[in-house]
């Protein structure tokens, strides 16, 4: 490709440019509308030139939010607090079981070990109401209503088979030359899991991990269904701005930033396990 | 290694013992815990035999598939049917033909198609739920960045998700937004994995580059296309929560989808059976489509081995 | 509280000093209306506590489960009154309106006990009722053991205590025969216009009289006021869309959901000629003059577009209009009320209500003790305190109504709005036909007025199509 034309990298450029617009330009207008006031926002034709205001954040922090019917409380942060628990401990149970689970499918060619795989594997693929809607009749005679414990189980659904696909990937990749003589020198079969197996498959189970977060924390519906007022995730949360006195579009630009800001964050932080991840999780095996 | 032979073979005795019953312990409480969601799977089958609304509990009893004999006999349930064809067949296809477009155009390792990935990315982090409120403001005809784009362009009171005969066009555009990024990391990923020897013995040969493009790169590119297709058919033929949080399958009927209408129908109307049939109907479907996308997935692997 | 203030209001309390004359007082000592109002709040409730055992469930709690709303504000603002009269804690969730009916379904379908009460509209005990979800209410109203002597259930707009009571059996008349009392009404709303009155009198218009009136001057406001359209109504996929201004003035030409046989069965009444001809004016009106995006406007897009001067007039609940002429809404103090007959040849308006309730749920472990709540909520202390000082409008209690200072509060502030309450009161109920399908059949609807207002159907053809599925829905259901 040395020899591309000067026109042939222009158009290059213009595509590329063209497109790092459409995908940066819905989250930078949110950005900017989240530093506005509702007045600056229904100006007409908008404009760019406003002063920069962090009321929108302030009220989400603060939890109190000024409308015309008087302060209303509004607990935004619940909502972080409850993404962040369901997210991370519906992850660390997925690993607890997944990591396990994918090695035994790896390593070990046994009776049915390609059907119960699959089996996981299209939980992935099943409706999420088709399993939420019962459970939202009868969660109550189990007495998982409202419990942390329910929601990341429901969690599992996204997780697990995500887990259990990537890293048993990743582990058939790995000759079992290391652990098979770690193994005959005298050590146990959890030592040689744990001291050789694991570590050599430590990017594919976080790059596994990570992708599992951000499914995790984007997931609108199983809390939706089935969790109550205090257990609701940022993605239900941000609709809760909407109140009887006009909504707050700045209210809700910033609750977006702030609902999203997390995986983003992540996303650029670990970009090279999340790639990893991806292409892994869906191609190889 | 130090080892005697006896105890050696000891090792190898237990080794043998521990391999047999080790697997199934290893995956039994991930199985466990999925079989358990797997209850309320059979209670909708259950449910969707019966009669069954909230609001009459006296009428529910079992109807034997009489629930699933109305659904097909509604026109509604057809309208359902194809607008979720529609959806996934537009927005895959889109999402197809961006992603591979952006993929060739970043193949080379330079820094800036690295940095340009990663921000391409991040559409991708963004809640489903939340992109969808997104475009929403921005489609917003009175405040809406887009909607004074297309002022601008002259276009007088274009009503985006509002209108019928924008509505779809709207959710795709969104799903797009979210999900070209998937296609797009994936078919990088397989660009740049294949080998370079073809290339450069067509390069050589002076082969123009169409000939290239659709008589190599294409085929050897196909195990991935094909995958990720098949991932996001499977996500976009259940489409709930862009299309939700937009219209709630509305105006009228054009964005009913199977999911948002067995919501509808159980929140709204409360009638369960008609719930879980609608979505028992969708879960053939994906269920069909999933082990079509394990079969190839397989025939991809053995391949691969094959190759190497 | 201070001394001086505290036997200022208890001389109130026994009626030694009118309201006034202890406002006044209490101005003097540097107490501001509103405080004056929550002390005054405290003790008239504490006074209350001397002719009914309001402790005996001292110690325990109920727990809410309330929509996202000025009541429920103002009812949380009031909230330590009822805990300090009681001695009980109160627990609630509150949700966005958006998922707060499918959390209440959700909940009351897993028979979940985490509730002891809820809101709710008459609609939904239409539902729940049935399926067995909620009390009937009537068994705690009438046993004085349970209910303070001062509660006066009587003193409930009579309209309302009908709308809110149904036997459960599809087609009955609401209040009539056998009726239970499945919610207490709390908070309503009826629907007639709310107009922004600078654009009127820039546009040279006045507030029109009937529908053909209302489609012309929609029309000429979405012409002649620059920046604003003509018209808010609702028109997003729901049975919200259906209940308020659009049923009110199909009602007002004598027209039905649906009409009930001698032996009780249901039949769709939507497709005559007077409701066509109804439905081709309305569907004109939208799309001559209504917002662009109409098909996903709920109520809170039709206010805000009210209260920002982005909409002339809007047809929806007189509250939403009462709302918008506050707090920090661009036309604030800019708006004024009407009521509308859409039918000319009616003598008044007809509208349709939407009763905001509370109601018990039938999995409550201690119903005795959310009754308690319920019925310091719906009671009269609280209704005063809320209209007077909060949002907490309209009160759905006479006396409110004939209380002073809230007829002077709305006088001041929101001029018509109580003539606009007082010419359509009497015809002030629901005209919907109480049975179980009611949200297929108003969702249905709505989704065809949307095909209608969108071209994609004519007004003939979509409603004929309409009272044919509905219908077969009914027979379906066992009802037609």
């Amino acid at each position: 490709m040395d020899h591309a034309s000067r026109l042939e990298r222009i158009l290059r450029g213009i595509a590329i440019a063209a497109m790092v617009l459409f995908f940066m330009f819905p989250i930078f207008w949110i950005l900017l509308m989240s530093f506005q006031t509702n007045e600056t926002i229904l100006r007409n034709p908008p404009s760019m030139a406003f002063a920069p205001t962090l009321s929108n954040y302030a009220a989400l922090l603060t939890g109190r939010l000024d409308t015309a019917a008087g302060t209303l409380d509004i607990d935004f942060m619940q909502n972080l607090k409850n993404s962040v628990i369901l997210s991370v401990f519906s992850v660390a149970v997925a690993l607890l079981l997944g990591v396990p689970a994918a090695y035994a499918f790896a390593r070990h060619k046994f009776r049915g070990s390609e059907d119960i795989a699959f089996t996981l594997l299209s939980f992935r693929f099943a409706p999420p109401l088709l399993v939420v809607l019962p459970l939202a009749l009868y969660f109550q005679d189990i007495g998982l209503a409202d419990t942390y414990i329910g929601l990341i189980w429901v969690y599992q659904l996204i997780c697990l088979p995500l887990i259990l696909w990537i890293v048993r990937g990743y582990f058939e990749d790995i000759s079992p030359d290391v652990e098979y003589a770690y193994r005959i020198a005298g050590h146990s079969w959890f030592a040689t899991f744990r001291r050789i197996a694991l570590p050599l498959a430590g990017p594919g189970i976080a790059a596994a991990g990570l992708l599992a977060f951000i499914f995790a924390w984007n997931n609108f519906v199983f809390a939706l269904v089935l969790g109550s007022a205090d257990k609701q995730p940022v993605t239900v949360g941000a609709l809760a701005f909407v109140t009887a006195s006009g909504i707050q579009y700045g209210q809700i630009a910033a609750a977006v930033v702030l609902s999203i800001a997390p995986t983003l964050a992540l996303a650029i932080y670990a970009q090279r396990y999340l790639v990893e991840g991806l292409s892994l999780g869906a191609v190889k095996g | 290694m130090a080892v005697t032979a006896d105890i050696d073979g000891a090792a190898r005795r237990r080794f043998r013992i521990g391999t047999r019953a080790l697997p199934y312990l290893l995956s039994l409480p991930a199985l466990l815990v999925c079989i358990g969601i797997l209850i309320p799977f059979f209670t909708a089958v259950y449910y969707s035999l019966q009669r069954y609304r909230l609001s009459q509990p006296w009428a529910r009893e079992m109807n034997w598939g009489e629930t699933y004999w109305q659904l097909l006999t509604d026109p509604s349930f057809w309208n359902t049917l194809q607008v979720s064809l529609a959806y996934t067949f537009f927005a895959v296809g889109l999402q197809l033909v961006l992603g591979l477009g952006i993929a060739l155009l970043l193949q080379e390792r330079t820094r800036l198609n690295n940095v340009v990935s990663i921000m391409l990315l991040l559409p991708l982090m963004t809640a489903p739920a939340l992109a969808a409120l997104m475009w929403k403001l921005m489609t917003n005809p009175n405040f809406g960045i887009l909607s004074y784009f297309v002022t601008l362009l002259g276009v007088e009171d274009f009503r985006w998700a509002s209108s019928p005969e924008t509505a779809l066009m709207t959710v795709v555009l969104v799903d797009v937004w979210v999900y070209t990024p998937f296609i797009m990391i994936l078919l990088l990923a397989g660009l740049r994995s294949l080998p370079r020897q073809p290339f450069e013995a067509a390069a050589l040969d002076g082969v123009p580059r169409s000939f290239v493009f659709l008589r190599i790169t294409l085929p050897m590119l196909m195990p991935y296309i094909l995958t990720a297709v098949l991932f996001r058919l499977l996500e976009a033929i259940q489409q709930f929560d862009i299309i939700y949080a937009m219209t709630q399958g509305g105006p009228g009927n054009t964005l009913m989808v199977f999911q948002v209408e067995a919501y509808l129908n159980f929140f709204q109307s409360t009638n369960v059976a008609r719930s879980a049939a609608l979505l028992l109907i969708l879960w053939a479907i994906t269920f069909a489509i999933s082990n079509v996308f394990i079969k190839n997935w397989l025939r991809l692997r053995e391949r691969a081995r094959g190759e190497i | 509280m201070f001394e001086k203030e505290k036997d200022l209001v208890d001389a109130f309390v026994r009626g030694q000093v009118s309201r006034r004359g202890l406002l006044r007082g209490l101005a003097a000592l540097g107490v501001t209306a509103a405080t004056a109002d929550l002390l005054i709040n405290r003790a008239t409730t504490q006074a209350l506590a001397q002719d009914f055992d309001w402790q005996r469930h001292s110690g325990t709690g109920v727990k809410l489960l309330l929509n996202k709303h000025p009541y429920t504000d103002a009812m949380i603002a009031n909230l330590e009154t009822f805990t300090s009269l009681t001695g009980m804690e109160v627990a609630y969730d509150v949700f966005p309106e958006d998922v707060y009916f499918d959390k209440v379904t959700a909940a009351l379908a897993s028979r979940s006990s985490e509730y002891d009460a809820f809101m709710t509209g008459a609609y939904m005990t239409w539902t729940y009722g049935p399926a067995g979800w909620c009390n009937d209410l009537a068994e705690w109203i009438g046993d004085p053991e349970k209910t303070a002597p001062g509660y006066a259930w009587e003193d409930m707009l009579p309209g309302l205590r009908a709308s809110t009571a149904w036997s459960g059996r599809p087609g009955d008349p609401l209040g009539g025969e056998g009726a239970k009392q499945w919610c207490i009404p709390w908070g309503f709303e009826l629907n007639n216009l709310s107009y922004n009155r600078v654009m009127f009198d820039q546009a040279g218009v006045t507030p029109p009289q009937n529908m053909g009136e209302l489609v012309e001057a929609a029309a000429k406001l979405n012409r002649d006021v620059e920046g604003a359209y003509g018209i808010g109504v609702r028109g997003s996929r729901s049975w919200a869309t259906i209940h308020p201004g659009f049923l009110s003035a199909y009602a007002n030409f004598g027209q039905k959901d649906l009409s009930v046989s001698e032996d009780g069965k249901l039949s769709a009444a939507m497709n005559t000629p007077e409701s066509k001809d109804f439905h081709a004016q309305w569907v004109k009106m939208i799309q001559d003059s209504g917002p662009t995006n109409w098909s996903t406007y709920t109520w809170y897009q039709v206010g805000t577009d009210l209260g920002a001067g982005a909409s002339a007039m809007i047809y929806d609940a007189d509250i939403l209009g009462f709302f918008m002429n506050g707090g920090d809404n661009a036309q604030a103090g800019n708006l004024g009320y009407a009521p509308f007959a859409a039918n000319p040849a009616a003598d008044a308006p007809t509208p349709n209500v939407w009763v905001w309730s509370l109601a018990m749920s039938a999995f409550s472990r201690n119903p005795d003790a959310a009754w308690y709540f319920l019925q310091w909520a719906s009671g009269v202390e609280h209704a005063l305190f809320g209209a007077r000082e909060q949002d907490f409008v309209n009160p759905v209690r006479q006396s409110v109504w004939s209380d002073e200072a809230f007829r002077a509060r709305m006088d001041k502030s929101y001029p018509g709005y109580v003539q606009q309450y007082e010419a359509s009161a009497p015809g002030a109920q629901i005209y919907f036909t109480p049975q179980p399908l009611f949200f297929d059949l108003t969702t249905e609807w709505a989704a065809t007025l949307q095909e209608m207002v969108a071209d994609q159907v004519s007004v003939d053809e979509g409603l004929d199509r309409l009272a044919e599925s509905v219908d077969g829905q009914l027979a379906d259901a066992g009802l037609g």
